[in-house]
């Protein structure tokens, strides 16, 4: 039959001819050509970048730049709300439900009060004092979930996470510490290894004095009565029983807050730790003994 | 099970430890019950040349210190060796083995004043002072907010009467732009009719008829009024008469 002829015959041509491969098959219908860059007289020469500077090297300037003309995105300087960021302080969040969580991982001992410096042993958080950080905010993520009872220091806290610590039992206080104090809490070994005396806690900017002068954020300046009477007023805003500590087996732990003057808990100013010989060297000269005390 | 071991680890008080972990049988008899430390110079050159010949780490003398725990220099092989900073360090890091006195981890007098210059600066009001500039401002927004308040009331109290005032104002100014208007095409129906058929306003002769039109309008009305006055002068005149009169 003339179809098997055909079929042999076109079958026998199939395997005379070389294997399909990239060299000789033919594009698509109606595919896009690339151009290809000429040589020499072929569009060769600049290849369509054009003569001398940027172009012709193709080193393509940065977002905006402008060649030396004052730049459209600098022309007119007005986003306001940028203003004087550099000298905000930045508290980096912490939440509740990590706190929750590294208690009941047990990474921080909750028999003793807790501070930056314990959250920052846990591992769990970290922050950088070079870069305007000035400490934990505690946050209200996983406030409904909140049930430990402590006695805890944060940088920033909201009416809320002190309400959900308090109806635990708990006590909150909010202290400011200057940058350097902030980088002997982040590492206390690096700091007690350079053989220096423990400084004292700065006083907190002008723009931070109102939030911890005051009992309603439980700041460390405040009154402790006035403190007590915002206890019972939050207790009574957020309707809970506020738990009495006064009577409690940890009473002595509750009530345990640093000086405003103090770095770490059972340390005082002008303190000299050893690790090596497991030893601290306190002054006796009235001179340091006034300075560390002022 | 042999043991081969190199002459030099062989020391007395090894053999018998080694031969007790060795899984064959033992028939050498432990000899050196007591041993004696012999503390002689020479044996003691003997341990230092031993020592000296095992160490093959070929580490240099200031980080075989480090290694093993010791400070690295004992005399200073640079000008920071000698500054305060290095030696309270080496205090820090290697406590009192360092040989560092710990006093000069204590700022001096010098420190201190400058300490406290440097404080005077840098923190210029104290903790009260503060609390009372925060409080100070904190009553001046306050006020400027109570203030702006206040004004706002009182403007919103009169903003009726002057929503009316308004209205009215706008509402005259139209009635007498409509006045106007039908004043000026009531002329020009006049000049219109007058011609008697349709003439563009823009001819010279409309324009001209119009303006006599005016003139006439104008006069009229001056006209009006003065015999509006009159009459609201006889009527004065006529009322003080009967006043007179009636006196």
């Amino acid at each position: 039959m003339g179809s098997r002829q055909i079929v042999e015959k076109s079958l026998s041509m199939l395997r005379s001819l070389p294997r399909i491969s990239l060299a000789n098959i033919r594009d698509n219908p109606n595919c896009k050509k690339k151009s290809k860059r000429g040589r020499a007289q072929h569009g060769g020469d600049k290849h369509g970048a054009g003569n001398k500077g940027s172009g012709q090297r193709q080193n393509f300037m940065r977002l905006g730049y402008e060649t030396g003309n004052n730049p459209f995105y600098l022309r007119v300087p007005q986003e306001h709300y940028y203003r004087g960021h550099h000298l905000k302080r930045e508290y980096p969040p912490f939440t509740l439900l990590q706190l929750q969580t590294i208690i009941d991982k047990d990474w921080v001992d909750i028999s003793k009060p807790i501070d930056i410096a314990s959250i920052i042993k846990s591992g769990i958080y970290t922050f950088y004092p070079d870069q305007k950080q000035f400490g934990i905010h505690l946050t209200d993520e996983g406030l409904d979930n909140f049930s430990a009872k402590i006695n805890i220091e944060v940088q920033w806290a909201s009416e809320q996470v002190i309400a959900a610590i308090e109806r635990n039992g708990g006590v909150i206080t909010t202290a400011y510490y200057d940058p350097h104090s902030l980088f002997l809490l982040k590492n206390p070994k690096k700091f007690f290894e350079s053989g220096q005396a423990i400084p004292r806690r700065m006083i907190p900017p002008p723009d931070a004095i109102e939030y911890y002068t005051s009992a309603k954020t439980r700041g460390y300046l405040a009154d402790p009565e006035e403190i007590s009477k915002e206890r019972l007023k939050l207790a009574q805003k957020y309707g809970y029983d506020l738990p009495n500590i006064e009577n409690d087996p940890n009473y002595n732990m509750l009530c345990e807050r640093k000086d405003p003057r103090q770095i770490f808990y059972g340390l005082q100013p002008g303190w000299v730790v050893n690790l090596k010989d497991n030893c601290i060297l306190k002054p006796k000269d009235q001179d340091l003994l006034q300075f560390f005390n002022s | 099970m042999s043991l081969c071991l190199r002459p030099k680890y062989l020391r007395p008080n090894l053999i018998g430890s080694l031969f007790r972990y060795s899984t064959a049988t033992t028939e050498i008899a432990e000899t050196n019950d007591h041993v004696l430390i012999d503390d002689s110079d020479a044996a003691q050159a003997k341990e230092a040349e031993i020592e000296r010949k095992r160490n093959i780490s070929r580490l240099a003398p200031s980080h075989q210190n480090l290694i093993s725990g010791r400070r690295p220099y004992e005399e200073a092989k640079s000008i920071t060796h000698l500054t305060v900073k290095y030696n309270r360090k080496m205090y820090g890091k290697y406590g009192s083995a360092s040989g560092v006195n710990p006093i000069l981890c204590f700022p001096t007098r010098k420190d201190i004043s400058e300490r406290l210059e440097y404080e005077a600066v840098a923190y210029p009001y104290s903790i009260k002072q503060m609390m009372d500039q925060a409080a100070q401002k904190r009553r001046e927004e306050e006020l400027k907010i109570e203030q702006r308040d206040r004004e706002v009331a009182t403007k919103h109290a009169k903003l009726e009467t002057w929503k009316k005032e308004l209205n009215d104002k706008i509402a005259k100014k139209l009635s007498e732009a409509n006045a106007a208007k039908e004043k000026k095409e009531r002329l020009v129906d006049e000049v219109r009719r007058h011609f008697g058929f349709k003439l563009d306003p823009r001819d010279e002769r409309f324009q001209e008829m119009l303006a006599k039109r005016e003139k006439e309008q104008k006069k009229l009305e001056k006209m009006a009024r003065k015999e509006a006055r009159e009459k609201q002068m006889i009527a004065k005149l006529q009322q003080k008469n009967v006043g007179i009169g009636d006196k």
